[in-house]
């Protein structure tokens, strides 16, 4: 077959696989160093040995993702110099320095102070402990925010100008703060944080639904469904403002996600196709089901528009995306799993108010906490989509309008990449399903009820603070 | 050349060296104490090697990944020839450390630890045995055309003198973990260890000899600028500090101390390093590359520098103090429990 001679295409494979599945696991992390901020926060103020016992639960299953999040991150590290060399000499003043900064700043301080939040708890005085957590999920969302920063700037690239087809920066903060530098980052925190809390109630759901300690996993969905109040409608709309943002900037790839092939006119009405069959070859849909005026009012607010939406035949074929049907249903499917997380919410907040999840009351809510277990791995689709829409939509360009992939790949023997990838693939297959089952026997192991406030507080308690011990043995 | 744009590469070569070392030095032993795992068959004293790793690897395995972003930074030239020329030795490298780490999570978990203590080692070797031919290319040369572009072949990497290079590493690996757990462990498993010490001394001597000596016999570059006043006096004293170390080495194993092993570790390492550091300087791919050449720009070298180099004390200090909290012998297994 032709693909596996072709360097740029084994290696966009490489790349994309690599990202696909490094994406899994920080995405957990990122958001749950949030959520063990506010566990052990509670533990400190209420002394309610519960969340102490849930910080630790939880941390098992974080120190599992993290571990892998960082070995499948050392191949992020290193691809772009092995896979794209052009890219990486052209762009490097740029790239690699907030790479560089990504890992200065941020990782090695997660890095570092995880040490302390997962085995610290005998060693360390509690205040210091809870410095290091909130210092891990500093680091954690810091990565976030230059991590976002250099993949926006490959859309809206800022701050310099291409010469002799290298980047010449001129004005490093206007390239960091590029055009979708800020909603971007926005939109991926909330992501991250989203499809943590999902997980941590989807897994609270199910302990509640199999009558396993539903009184204690009723704390973890609570703290859980106060945070996700704010976030899963706040996300919906980070999301409509970056499609905002694709349509003024990259109209080619808003095209896409639409799988509009001929170009809308001012003062017409825009409907918003609902599904499609997207023909890439023949340039138009094979069947589709449209809403009228939907995407006139989603961009405009009005019935008609009063600028053009472009169709994918405004471009060239060599200017434009293609893969148009992937494109089209990963954008569904990231809204539309945006949407029913919001909606989800909505339901289970209305239940709280109505005291239906107390812990008498909330074993009998079957139905919300199978709708929990099943929006428990929905977060990580919404992402991978999300990011499939943003990397393939940006085609055929690496740096939007500027750099193409074509020119960028390293001209490597076509064997050797398909070496690496054939390799990274079947490793990432054993390690996925392995950490499903490692993750899946942790929670089927529960969290440990028995475990006692840790020794270090225990002592401090008795010399220094006596009125401070656990409101169980005060009683 | 303005003084400015030579100074600058040069802080930048030196911050890398900093970093290649602290990455060396650290999961150096991290890799040591997984490759030397690989020969014990007793459960129990695994769980306390893997133990005495817990809370130091994602630290220690940082520094690569920070001396991978900061290299594609300052010298994006250096960053895309380098790996391009080691790029099967560059994936074994990251497969072995994506292996041993995710095998070191799942061990923690796993009833029947058996194919995960196997990964593990072996996952450790693989890297370690990555980052020895990478090492070996540095003697050996990377050809590249006039612009820097990388122009050999797909094995140029492999030659019987790299062979050689990777080994004396990997025997370096085993030398700084061995001498970590002695400071680490105590007891039978402590004395286990100063015998793989004492063994890991000599090899990595051995290997070393060869090199520091077939180093300027192979290259003619490396001969006019070893062997030329005013650096030659100190092409002297390097071996001669190194064989002072290796003695200091092994009487403090003889007699059994329990702190100095490791010290005379990172010093005999910190020698080679500098060695190794005056051979390439200023050549950032050898051996026609320079510094200057590869570069960045001088306004990202200046941005970069201000923001990391600011930042190298507070992630110094806040490694240092990761390593007192956990000071002192490993204790029993806490793992999340």
């Amino acid at each position: 077959m032709q693909f596996f001679s072709d360097t740029v295409a084994l290696s966009r494979m490489q790349f994309a696989l690599t990202a696909i599945f490094h994406m899994l696991w920080p995405v957990l992390t990122t958001g749950m160093a949030i959520y063990l901020i506010i566990i052990e926060g509670l533990w400190l103020k209420t002394r309610n040995l519960d969340y102490y016992r849930h910080a630790r639960f939880w941390s098992k299953l974080y120190v599992l993702n993290f571990g892998i999040g960082v070995a499948s991150g050392l191949p992020m590290a290193f691809q772009f110099g092995l896979n794209w060399a052009p890219f990486s000499e052209s762009v490097g003043d740029f790239f690699g320095t907030v790479l560089g900064f990504e890992s200065t700043m941020a990782f090695m301080l997660e890095a570092s102070f995880l040490g302390i939040m997962l085995f610290g708890w005998e060693r360390v005085p509690p205040v210091i402990h809870f410095i290091s957590t909130i210092l891990v999920a500093f680091g954690a969302n810091l990565s976030t925010f230059w991590i976002l920063s250099a993949n926006s700037w490959l859309q809206t690239p800022a701050g310099g100008e291409f010469i002799n087809g290298k980047f010449v920066v001129e004005d490093y903060f206007r390239a960091i703060a590029n055009p979708f530098m800020v909603n971007s980052f926005l939109h991926m925190f909330f992501a991250t944080l989203e499809t943590s809390l999902f997980v941590i109630g989807g897994i609270s759901a199910w302990y509640i639904l199999n009558q396993r300690h539903p009184e204690f996993f009723s704390k973890s969905l609570k703290v859980v469904l106060a945070v996700a109040i704010a976030i899963a409608p706040l996300q919906v709309f980070m999301g409509h403002l970056s499609a905002e943002q694709v349509y003024h900037y990259q109209p080619a790839k808003l095209a896409a996600m639409e799988s509009l092939w001929e170009t809308i006119p001012v003062g017409a009405r825009a409907d918003w196709s609902l599904l499609a069959i997207p023909n890439d070859k023949g340039e138009r849909n094979e069947w589709q089901i449209k809403v009228p005026a939907a995407l006139s009012y989603l961009l405009e607010l009005k019935p008609t528009l009063d600028q053009p939406v472009k169709g994918l035949k405004a471009w060239e074929p060599a200017n434009r995306p293609h893969m148009i049907g992937l494109i089209y249903y990963s954008f569904r499917i990231m809204s539309g799993i945006g949407i029913f997380f919001a909606a989800l919410m909505g339901v289970s907040v209305l239940q709280w108010l109505r005291g239906k999840l107390t812990p008498g009351a909330i074993v009998q809510q079957k139905w919300l906490m199978r709708g929990w277990i099943f929006a428990a791995p929905l977060g990580y689709l919404a992402v991978e989509t999300g990011w499939i829409v943003r990397c393939v939509g940006r085609q055929p360009w690496i740096v939007y309008g500027k750099l193409r992939t074509v020119e960028s790949a390293s001209n490597l023997p076509a064997g050797e990449v398909l070496f690496s990838l054939v390799g990274l693939t079947s490793m990432y297959l054993v390690f996925f399903v392995a950490a499903l089952f490692f993750g899946s026997r942790i929670i089927r192991k529960g969290p440990n009820l028995e475990l006692s406030a840790p020794v270090r507080l225990g002592i401090r308690l008795a010399q220094h603070e006596p009125d401070h011990r656990p409101v169980e043995a005060q009683q | 050349m303005e003084p400015l744009q030579q100074f600058l590469p040069q802080v930048w070569f030196f911050i890398l060296g900093l970093f290649l070392f602290l990455y060396v030095l650290l999961d150096g032993f991290d890799l040591g104490v997984g490759i030397l795992s690989l020969t014990t068959s007793n459960e129990e004293r695994r769980s306390i090697l893997m133990t005495s790793l817990g809370n130091v690897w994602d630290a220690n395995e940082t520094w690569l990944i920070l001396m991978g972003g900061s290299l594609f930074g300052a010298f994006p030239l250096a960053y895309a020839t380098i790996l391009n020329a080691l790029y099967l030795p560059a994936v074994v490298m990251v497969v072995g450390l994506i292996l041993r780490s995710v095998s070191f999570e799942f061990r923690e978990n796993a009833d029947r630890k058996f194919i995960w203590n196997i990964t593990f080692g072996v996952g450790s070797f693989l890297a370690a045995l990555g980052q020895g031919f990478a090492l070996g290319s540095v003697f050996e040369g990377i050809k590249v055309d006039a612009a820097g572009h990388f122009v050999g072949g797909i094995w140029d990497w492999l030659t019987w003198r790299s062979i050689i290079v990777a080994l004396t590493l990997i025997q370096g690996y085993v030398l700084i973990g061995s001498t970590y757990l002695i400071l680490k462990t105590s007891g039978e498993l402590q004395d286990t260890h100063y015998k793989t010490a004492t063994i890991a001394t000599w090899t990595t001597l051995a290997g070393a000899i060869f090199i520091t000596v077939t180093t300027p016999i192979l290259s003619q570059q490396a001969r006019t600028l070893l062997f030329t006043a005013p650096l030659v006096y100190i092409f002297g004293l390097i071996p001669l500090s190194g064989l002072l170390l290796v003695w200091l080495l092994l009487q403090s194993l003889k007699r059994r101390e329990e702190n100095t092993p490791l010290i005379w570790t990172f010093l005999l390492f910190a020698t080679s390093f500098i060695g190794l550091g005056f051979v390439v300087f200023p050549k950032i791919i050898p051996p026609s590359i320079t510094i200057y050449q590869a570069a960045a720009s001088p306004s990202a070298l200046v941005f970069m520098l201000s923001f990391i180099g600011f930042l190298i004390p507070i992630v110094l200090a806040y490694n240092i103090y990761n390593y007192v909290v956990f000071r002192g012998k490993v204790v029993g297994d806490t793992y999340g429990e």
